[in-house]
């Protein structure tokens, strides 16, 4: 009896230690996939998520701007020799399959389009929310993916098109750059079929992407595609939207307060909370190096690009930020770095102060502006043989860059599609300048390297129009991912 | 058997009521037939003892109270003998070396070391006390064959790495710990001073009872219990030193590095940037600044009592540490209260409880030792006016020394680890005991930031303050039922058990900017501007539960064949709930050969056992929810007119589903030889690993964005030998002790997963490049890349061989592999070494003579590499190390060293010319000491009293160039690359005494 005593109370013990809960846990503090994407509001902070990465390191700030201007004639790497080498490979053509320009973008813009892609899957599948937001969201993600793979693209040629957030297999070889530009275009006319117009937004949600933005991103895919007539009809889809204009002054767009103002098509939104961050380190990156001490001196305008500008030229000035000369906001003299040689910034990126620390910058970063559109719209008539259609939509651009002032900047009148041709490049090299746009637009109309090279790059035709595909992808990509030829 | 018991029990009895007359004691103590001089005899509940003169005699009044009498000696194991009203008690004592009848701590119980079927070594607590350490760890590198112990890092406080036989995993490789039977995954809370055995758990027949947690081994640590020591023993000891850097690494001076780099502005196409280089002369040596000789030292008390009812042990020990980096310290209190009581015959009660307070000052040692390494040596530490100097101008460094100033970051642990446990005699054969064990931590951060400026990338423009608070809980409740019972010669025992464990934890943390003022008084949030306010929540430590099973047949015959079988069954809230329960058997087999009738035990060869094990084991330690994915939230996004930071989420790693446990399949074949009357004593184990199912979040590339699920991906083999050697002897006066033991170790992975050949990782530090590849046939974490053919001397070699992309003159010539003509990463890269030794070593040795006593340990190892990773990674006009100086500048000026550049080609991409020996031999530690007579210590009132000089990390030997050889980044992917962030060993020497009452 005893003996059956001991094995009941043992039972006891042994059956109460079975029963303590202890496997049944769950994460704390934190959504799983599985209880996500249940509420309207889940579903826009997934989107939310693809825009914060526009915000990043490495896609919008030190390798994309190394890949954009320091690589073209339009600037620099700045700062001291040694600080950023691997920039200084950039811009002097020497770089290799391990440089980490190219792998710090590819990184940061395929996790934005996994945030992208994920956001299409699942959106579709929340129980209950409004639809016509349902069809926003989805169409902001696929502008936005459309976004990354257009940069990708242009960087790398073929490149792994991923349009699902968990692919079964992860050795995914390149896919022909004709398919990506295909699948670019669908996913821009989508957004541009369900987007509301950037009026039609209500004031909160500025800054998200429009059907303009979708529409001047087409216009800009063709063109470079080389479908100028495409090019065109989306390029006047939305000069005739009236949605936009060309601000006043063009210095002011560069300011805070120009700030998504009247021309402005496609901007990362940035507003540096002392808490919460918000910012970017777009403007630290490029911001004097110096006193005042305002960021690191990257960027650094070069001798090409200030004699491209034509004499009396409002926006060198506007473009240029000089040792000796006053800030912007009036508040400071810059003074050089006695360890740079020829030191210049770009002034676009100035912004009055960070909050919260020289990383976090208030600035927005201007992805797309009526300017440019114009001048796309410009280049396609002109290329499809109707300059002298072209010739006011060169003539706005240069007659607000004129201002109150005359006697410069005339309106160009040649109808000679070469001559014009030439005029409306230039026109888009000075207004656009520093902006991250000139690198695109050398490779696009196939002057890299004559021009890079006439500068005394060891440019080398038929590879360095592309970046190489980092060396760590090929190296996980189990063999599926060829290299780009040259490297 | 049970009249065996009555009579012992009955003799208790007797003993309990034996009577209290004062009588007297005397007899003579030999050993091996000769009388031994100054053998310490004490009688039990009392204080009273003697020591053995010339002749081995001894004489002693036996208080009230005392029964019993305990022979110690140096060099032989000890013995109680019972008095049993006798008068004259001789005594034959036997060497140490026989100690194999000692009890071994295993699993869930204690076996005689002869009846040991599995592998364990057992280091004992005069073994632990001579490095002067607060780490456990540390202590312990090279006493144990099989068991690599890596220092991990030269941080004050640090915890050592344990690695016990290979890294059988491509996860987290540390063992399992357990103290007096509660379960922790560290054991860095431990005063090594209360330790009394360690057990090192190796094969699978040792481990299988730890089941999913048991792959990496076990370590059991027993601390002192009071049980022995009659009416009650004071110790108390204390020891002081000095620290300093082992080495410091040698750096181009002020005159070199001028004239290096403007070679490297003329090699790149800039004008020389320094005129007259020589008038830099030596300049700053900026690891001479941040290095320090910094004191330690150490004071510990404890006392200790018991009789046959209850015992108890009280321990209290001081340790403080300043670091040799400037800025940082360590200090630690801890407390140990073990006791026991038994409060029926049938029924023991107990607690083991230890309270540590732990406090810090820590310093970002990874940024001050990567700037001084990096830092320009014109510079100097401060200008004439007492400003940091400005490093980022010329080299775009920060200054370390600022670091070090405008740093002010404190940690407080407070932490609790014990158990209480209840153990019942169930009739004649049945024990059950339940336990329930905690570990209890808080642990505070204080860290503040003042305004400074040093230069543009040094400088805080508001002054902040960060607080961060936690605590983790983690019990563990056990019951286990053992039975043991004698069939003539057959015996059994038996163990089943059911264990339950659940570990959670939670922090809050906060900061804000804009304090009223910089006073430490200062240095809390609510001193700081509430606008600038940010919170933080979370779990802390760890978020898992584990509910297990388990069971163990120990069967002897005739205490020559043994057999164990054991197993348990885990099921762990880590994985999902397709893989939750995972079972991990094993078995044993052993042969006492010398215990046949057919040996000759007075032969050459004295003992001779034979084992053999088989079993499985596995690794869990994967984080807490692998298996689903989770969304990460505050990835927020500005919107709208007025700029508003709206919240956005999204998943940031992947996850998988599927995720089990890896299995470790291990053989073991073990010999155990005693040679020359058991002086010599040799134990020799072979074993082969096979872990399958590896778990690893193993890079996958970018493009599949966001970061990796872990998933069972790999398979490693680790097999080697264990081989352990002792020689002790005593002639007389003179005692001494030599020991060895090498570990042998072949780590290759077998197999990746599906299609994939390589399996990259170890990130480098630039552009993301990789610097290991576990490819199969391979080390894990073998290192990945060129192989160094010469430095191009001039354009016709360029020419004539393979090149990378462009290259010049003066650059490094890349082996083509397989000679196409083209160095390509896929074709050309190899195998350039691994940072898995093929042997480690451990040597020791003792000498006891008239008091005098000296002690050395040897550690090494041999056969590792590592990649000077530092060297590769430059984002400035860095210093260099002195090897750059041996440039090429010329044809014919060098084939080894490439020209010097400021970053590219050369330097960024990994090759040979970064690969360096990693092999060290190294004096552990060396220790005189001195105890006075017994004579001088009996009028002391002293039971002992010595003093000693302890010197450790005195020398190595090491073609490294870095500060330490051991590099551990926490990951055998990772390990081996020395990206110049660890914190350097020390050289210590201390003086010390211990005192015993």
């Amino acid at each position: 009896m005893k003996f059956l005593k001991y094995i009941l109370s043992l039972t006891l013990f042994f059956a109460a230690v079975s029963c303590t809960e202890v496997l049944d846990r769950t994460p704390q503090g934190e959504f799983t996939l599985d209880n996500y994407f249940q509420t309207e509001d889940q579903a826009v902070q997934s989107v939310n998520a693809i825009y914060s990465q526009l915000r990043e390191w490495q896609v919008h700030v030190f390798s994309f701007i190394g890949m954009t201007d320091i690589v073209s004639d339009d600037s620099e790497k700045g700062s001291f020799p040694s600080d950023g080498f691997f920039l200084q490979e950039v811009e002097d053509f020497e770089f290799t399959a391990s440089n980490t320009a190219p792998a710090s973008v590819w990184a940061g813009y395929y996790d934005g389009i996994f945030r992208a892609n994920l956001a299409i899957e699942r959106i579709p599948t929340v129980p209950e929310m409004d639809e016509e937001l349902r069809e926003r969201l989805l169409g902001e993600a696929r502008v936005l993916r459309a976004y990354f793979y257009f940069n990708l693209v242009r960087w790398f040629g073929d490149v792994p098109m991923i349009l699902e957030p968990f692919p079964a297999d992860f050795a995914i070889p390149r896919t022909g750059k004709d398919a990506v530009y295909a699948q670019i275009i669908a996913d821009l006319e989508a957004g541009a079929s369900v987007l509301p117009t950037k009026s039609a937004y209500p004031a909160a949600d500025l800054g998200r992407v429009t059907k303009g933005t979708a529409e001047a991103l087409l216009a800009k895919v063709e063109l470079t595609r080389g479908n100028y007539q495409s090019a065109l009809d989306y390029a006047q889809s939305v000069i005739s939207s009236n949605e936009y204009s060309l601000s006043s002054s063009y210095t002011s767009i560069f300011s805070q307060a120009g700030e998504n103002g009247p021309g402005s098509i496609f901007e990362v939104q940035a507003a540096a909370y002392e808490i919460g961050g918000g910012g970017t380190q777009y403007n630290e990156v490029q911001g004097v190096r110096g006193t005042p001490n305002l960021g690191w001196g990257f960027n650094s305008p070069s001798d090409d690009l200030i004699s491209a500008f034509e004499p009396g030229d409002p926006r060198r000035e506007a473009t240029i930020l000089y040792v000796g000369e006053v800030l912007p906001d009036g508040s400071d003299i810059v003074i050089g770095d006695d360890n740079i040689v020829g030191e210049r910034f770009n002034q676009k990126a100035f912004v009055v102060d960070h909050p919260g620390g020289n990383g976090n910058g208030p600035g927005n970063i201007r992805i797309y502006r009526y300017a440019d559109l114009l001048l796309i719209a410009a280049e396609a008539l002109n290329e499809l043989g109707r300059s002298n259609e072209a010739l006011p939509y060169l003539n706005q651009v240069r007659a607000r860059a004129r201002g109150n002032n005359p006697n410069i900047l005339p309106d160009v009148t040649t109808t000679n599609q070469e001559e014009l041709r030439t005029a409306i490049l230039r026109e888009r090299r000075v207004e656009l300048a520093l902006e991250q746009h000139r690198w695109f637009d050398l490779v696009r109309t196939n002057r890299a390297a004559s021009i890079m090279q006439a500068l005394g790059k060891p440019f080398i035709e038929g590879k360095h129009e592309l970046f190489p595909i980092p060396q760590g992808e090929v190296d996980l990509s189990e063999g599926a991912l060829e290299q780009n030829p040259g490297y | 058997m049970r009249q065996r018991i009555l009579f012992f029990l009955a003799l208790f009895t007797f003993l309990c009521t034996s009577v209290s007359a004062q009588t007297t004691v005397s007899g003579i103590v030999t050993g091996d037939g000769d009388p031994l001089i100054g053998v310490s005899v004490r009688a039990n509940n009392s204080s009273s003892g003697a020591v053995t003169d010339l002749d081995g005699r001894y004489e002693l009044s036996l208080p009230a109270g005392s029964d019993s009498l305990y022979f110690t000696y140096i060099g032989f194991a000890p013995r109680a003998e019972a008095v049993n009203n006798r008068s004259i008690i001789d005594i034959e004592l036997s060497e140490a070396s026989e100690l194999l009848s000692e009890v071994v701590v295993i699993g869930y119980g204690v076996q005689k070391k002869d009846d040991l079927t599995g592998s364990v070594s057992v280091v004992s607590t005069e073994d632990l006390v001579d490095v002067p350490t607060q780490s456990l760890g540390q202590a312990l590198q090279g006493k144990v064959s099989g068991l690599q112990i890596i220092p991990g890092s030269g941080t004050p406080g640090a915890d050592a790495i344990f690695r016990i036989r290979g890294v059988g995993t491509l996860n987290n490789a540390d063992p399992l710990f357990v103290v007096d039977g509660m379960i922790l995954s560290d054991i860095s809370f431990l005063n090594p001073r209360d330790v009394e055995s360690v057990s090192v758990l190796k094969d699978a027949s040792a481990t299988a009872i730890y089941g999913a947690r048991g792959a990496n081994g076990v370590i059991i640590v027993t601390t002192k219990q009071g049980a022995d020591a009659g009416a009650g023993r004071i110790s108390v000891s204390a020891y002081t030193g000095t620290q300093e850097v082992v080495k410091t690494i040698d750096v181009a001076n002020a005159t070199e590095y001028a004239t290096l780099i403007n070679e490297a502005d003329i090699n790149e196409g800039r004008p020389a940037r320094y005129a007259n280089p020589e008038q830099y002369g030596e300049g700053t040596n900026w690891q001479d600044e941040i290095f320090q000789t910094a004191p330690i030292q150490n004071i510990q008390a404890s006392f200790a009592a018991g009789n046959d009812v209850s015992s108890f042990n009280l321990s209290a020990n001081y340790f403080k540490q300043e670091g040799i980096i400037k800025g940082s310290d360590f200090e630690r209190f801890t407390a140990r209260i073990n006791t026991t009581r038994k409060v029926k015959s049938w029924l023991q009660l107990g607690t083991n409880i230890g309270l540590i307070l732990g406090s810090s000052d820590n310093v970002n040692s990874g940024g001050i030792l990567l700037n001084a390494y990096r830092a320009d040596p014109i510079t100097a530490p401060r200008d004439s006016l007492g400003n940091f100097g400005n490093t980022a101008i010329r080299g775009n460094t920060g200054n370390p020394l600022a670091t070090i100033e405008f740093n002010n970051n404190k940690s407080q642990d407070y932490r609790a680890v014990g158990n209480a446990f209840a153990s019942a005699s169930l009739g004649e054969h049945f024990t059950f005991r339940t336990s329930f064990g905690l570990d209890f931590t808080y642990a505070k951060n204080r860290a503040f930031t003042p305004v400074f400026f040093v230069s543009a990338s040094q400088q805080n423009e508001e002054n902040n303050i960060s607080v961060f608070n936690a605590y983790r809980r983690n019990w563990l409740w056990e019951n286990t039922l053992t039975y043991n019972q004698s069939f003539g010669k057959h015996n059994v025992d038996g163990l089943v058990g059911v264990t339950s464990q659940d570990n959670f934890g939670e922090f809050i943390s906060g900061g804000r900017q804009r304090l009223i003022g910089e006073d430490p008084s200062l240095f809390y949030l609510n001193a700081g501007d509430v606008t600038t306010a940010t919170n933080s929540n979370g779990t802390f430590g760890g978020n898992w539960g584990l509910l297990s099973y388990l069971g163990r047949i120990n069967y002897t015959y005739d205490s020559r064949y043994l057999l164990t079988v054991s197993g348990r069954v885990d099921g762990s809230s880590r994985f999902g709930d397709n893989n939750r329960y995972g079972f991990f058997p094993s078995v044993g087999l052993g042969w006492n050969v010398s215990q046949e009738e057919f040996w000759n035990a007075s032969g050459a060869i004295s003992r001779l056992k034979l084992r053999a094990s088989w079993g499985q084991t596995g690794n869990d330690r994967i984080g807490d929810f692998g298996y689903t994915p989770l969304v990460s939230s505050g990835v927020n996004a500005v919107f709208g007119v007025d700029e508003i930071l709206l919240p956005g989420a999204t998943l940031q790693t992947h996850s998988n589903p599927d995720l089990k446990w890896e299995t470790t399949t291990q053989t073991d074949f073990g010999i155990e030889l005693g040679l020359l009357d058991n002086r010599l004593q040799l134990e020799a184990d072979a074993y082969r690993k096979v872990t399958s199912g590896v778990l690893f979040n193993a890079p996958i590339p970018d493009y599949i964005g966001a970061g990796a699920a872990v998933r069972n991906i790999a398979e490693v083999l680790n097999r080697g030998l264990d081989l352990k050697l002792e020689w002790r002897e005593v002639r007389g006066a003179l005692s001494y002790s030599l020991g060895g033991n090498l570990s042998l170790v072949h780590n290759e992975v077998l197999k990746l997963d599906g299609e994939q050949n390589d399996f990259f990782a170890g990130g480098l530090g630039i552009g993301g490049q990789l610097g290991t590849n576990s490819r199969a046939g391979f080390a894990a974490g073998s290192f990945w890349g060129y192989e160094i053919d010469g430095v191009f001397q001039n354009q016709e070699e360029v020419d004539q061989f393979a090149t990378l992309g462009t290259q010049r003159p003066g650059d490094l010539r890349f082996k083509d592999q397989n000679g196409d003509g083209v160095i390509t990463p896929d074709e050309d890269r190899v195998v350039l070494g691994s940072a898995i030794p093929d042997a480690i070593l451990g040597l020791n040795g003792s000498v006891a003579i008239s008091g005098f006593d000296l002690t050395f340990d040897f550690t090494g190892q041999f056969g590792n590499e590592i990649i000077n990773a530092k060297k590769m990674s430059r984002f400035g006009a860095y210093n260099y190390e002195v090897s750059f100086l041996d440039r090429w500048n010329g044809e014919g000026t060098s084939d080894t060293e490439p020209r010097v550049t400021l970053a590219g080609q050369n330097i960024e991409t990994l090759s040979s010319r970064f690969v360096e020996d990693g092999s060290y031999i190294r004096l552990r530690n060396l220790t005189v000491g001195y105890t006075l007579p017994k004579a001088v210590t009996d009028r002391l009132r002293m039971q002992s009293f010595r003093l000693y000089l302890s010197g450790t990390n005195l020398w190595t030997s090491t073609d490294y160039s870095g500060y330490n050889p051991e590099i551990y980044n926490g990951s055998v992917f990772d390990n081996g690359i020395d990206r110049g962030d660890i914190y350097p060993i020390a050289k210590t020497i201390t003086a010390g005494l211990d005192i015993q009452f």
